[in-house]
């Protein structure tokens, strides 16, 4: 956790406990009618203040999101013309269907599980692979104007079907393209750091096929005839290498990983100032419908209690609000 | 000045991805149940670390056979792997470190300690044989105490080099 976020949980935490203690403080010792109205119509008109500040940030959040949005949705043709051709998604696609059935078949021939484990997580990453490349092959063809062939799809069995259909459904944006190029070159390399995620639990599959590329290599001095699994493997993996390498350093070059995790932050933030937006919008609401219409001083005691949490509240939407402010200025 | 950064980190790393040790979590459960394959892991890890060892001193420019250049290689093999490690002692003769997280720990619960005892000298004593070979000539040695297999919270590696008249 860095510096400034344990700084901003450090404020938000001491503001609660003040409000907490004035709002226990107002509770435990009645003020009067006149007091309690001025209370009530303060806390309304803050409330109604950060409302307009809270719709303020919202639209500024939107705005960096829709800019974002729109830079991608930009460079995203280029790449399923040029980064990634039609040719290139076959090639690729074919590399890992062939990965796919090598690895099913070793798979089911080995007897010890961590072996297993190894090549299922080949399979699965392979077959995650080609359901996104299916997904990309089909936006080249609606791009390009051509109609729509099953190449990709008569190969996939029916998992596979189904994932690539929500793999499908998940792509509504020019945007979304390049997130699922991101992801199947994550899927592909894994961390770009220098250190190798050999204990991480997620390994990209890269790093699996390596592996598995070692271990035939040990299997094929304990037993010639596996040698063809092994230089078949290896000539796929560098195939794939080569081929993802490209479009990865094209993503890199073009800050789009960075681009992306800017759109997350800000599409992350809109949402909570949406929701912080009918927080003030309620609370208001609630104090003017509800509870100022009936204030006599036999229901100003009555809701004495509700007040006095409604008036702290708007003091840690203050806090809350320029959290929120400092957050919006990093993205 | 990056460019030339960024080419040694990209050689470095296509040399880690090209000669990739077997994993021992998969290996020794793998070669356990067989009940063989140990000389046999043990030439393929020797072949992996004369091609790893030699890379690297290539890409570095490392040409001294010192115990400086042992730790330096050391320190990228270690760091590559994400292994933390803590040098003790380097001097002309000797270098002595400490590892507080080894690849036998990470191989499954089932398999007892006197294998990965057994699996853990074949590993490390491929890496100090090509070290030996690359480096140090035949006057170098290298021991490691596996204090982390047997619960402790540090493995002490020590390579010496003993100068004969």
């Amino acid at each position: 956790m860095n510096h400034s976020r344990k700084l901003s949980i450090a404020i938000l935490l001491g503001t609660s406990v003040v409000a907490s203690f004035l709002a226990w403080r107002n509770i435990t010792s009645p003020i009067d009618f006149a007091d309690l109205k001025t209370v009530l119509t303060t806390t309304t008109a803050t409330f109604g203040s950060l409302l307009g500040i809270i719709t303020a940030g919202l639209m500024f959040t939107h705005g960096k999101f829709s800019e974002l949005a729109s830079e991608l949705g930009e460079k995203s043709p280029d790449y399923l013309s040029g980064t990634l051709s039609l040719e290139k998604a076959q090639t690729i696609g074919n590399s890992l269907l062939a990965l796919r059935k090598t690895f099913s078949l070793l798979e089911t021939q080995a007897t010890v599980e961590e072996e297993k484990n190894l090549y299922r997580r080949v399979v699965e990453k392979a077959s995650s692979m080609y359901t996104k490349l299916a997904v990309l092959s089909d936006l080249m063809l609606m791009q390009q104007g051509l109609a729509k062939t099953d190449l990709m799809i008569s190969e996939m069995d029916s998992q596979l079907y189904v994932n690539y259909r929500e793999e499908r459904k998940q792509v509504k944006r020019e945007w979304h393209i390049l997130v699922t190029i991101r992801q199947m070159v994550d899927t592909w390399e894994g961390s770009k750091t220098l250190v190798l995620e050999k204990y991480e639990k997620r390994t990209s599959l890269q790093q699996d096929l390596r592996n598995s590329i070692s271990l035939l290599g040990l299997k094929e001095r304990l037993d010639k005839n596996s040698k063809h699994v092994r230089a078949e493997t290896e000539e796929i993996y560098n195939e794939l290498a080569e081929d993802i390498g490209k479009i990865g350093k094209q993503l890199y070059q073009d800050r789009i990983p960075q681009l992306l995790s800017q759109m997350e932050n800000a599409n992350t933030i809109r949402g909570k100032y949406f929701y912080l937006a009918l927080v003030f919008i309620a609370t208001p609401l609630f104090i003017n419908i509800l509870i100022l219409p009936q204030l006599s001083i036999g229901t100003a005691t009555f809701f004495q209690p509700i007040i006095s949490i409604t008036s702290s509240l708007s003091v840690m939407g203050i806090a809350f609000l320029l959290l929120y402010i400092n957050r919006i200025l990093s993205v | 000045m990056s460019r030339v950064k960024k080419t040694v980190e990209e050689q470095m790393r296509a040399l880690l991805t090209k000669h990739g040790y077997p994993p021992p979590e998969v290996v020794i459960p793998i070669l356990e149940k067989a009940g063989r394959g140990e000389k046999e892991l043990g030439a393929q890890l020797h072949e992996i670390d004369m091609s790893l060892l030699s890379g690297i001193m290539k890409i570095l420019n490392l040409k001294e056979k010192n115990m400086r250049t042992v730790s330096r290689m050391i320190g990228v093999i270690f760091s590559s792997y994400g292994q933390k490690y803590e040098p003790i002692e380097l001097s002309e003769n000797r270098f002595r470190l400490s590892v507080s997280d080894c690849p036998m720990l990470h191989v499954g619960k089932n398999v007892n300690t006197t294998v990965k005892s057994k699996f853990c000298d074949v590993y490390c004593s491929s890496t100090a044989k090509a070290m030996a070979q690359l480096v140090l000539g035949e006057e170098g040695s290298c021991s490691w105490d596996k204090a982390l297999i047997k619960g402790g919270r540090k493995c002490t590696v020590t390579f010496d080099l003993v100068k004969t008249k």
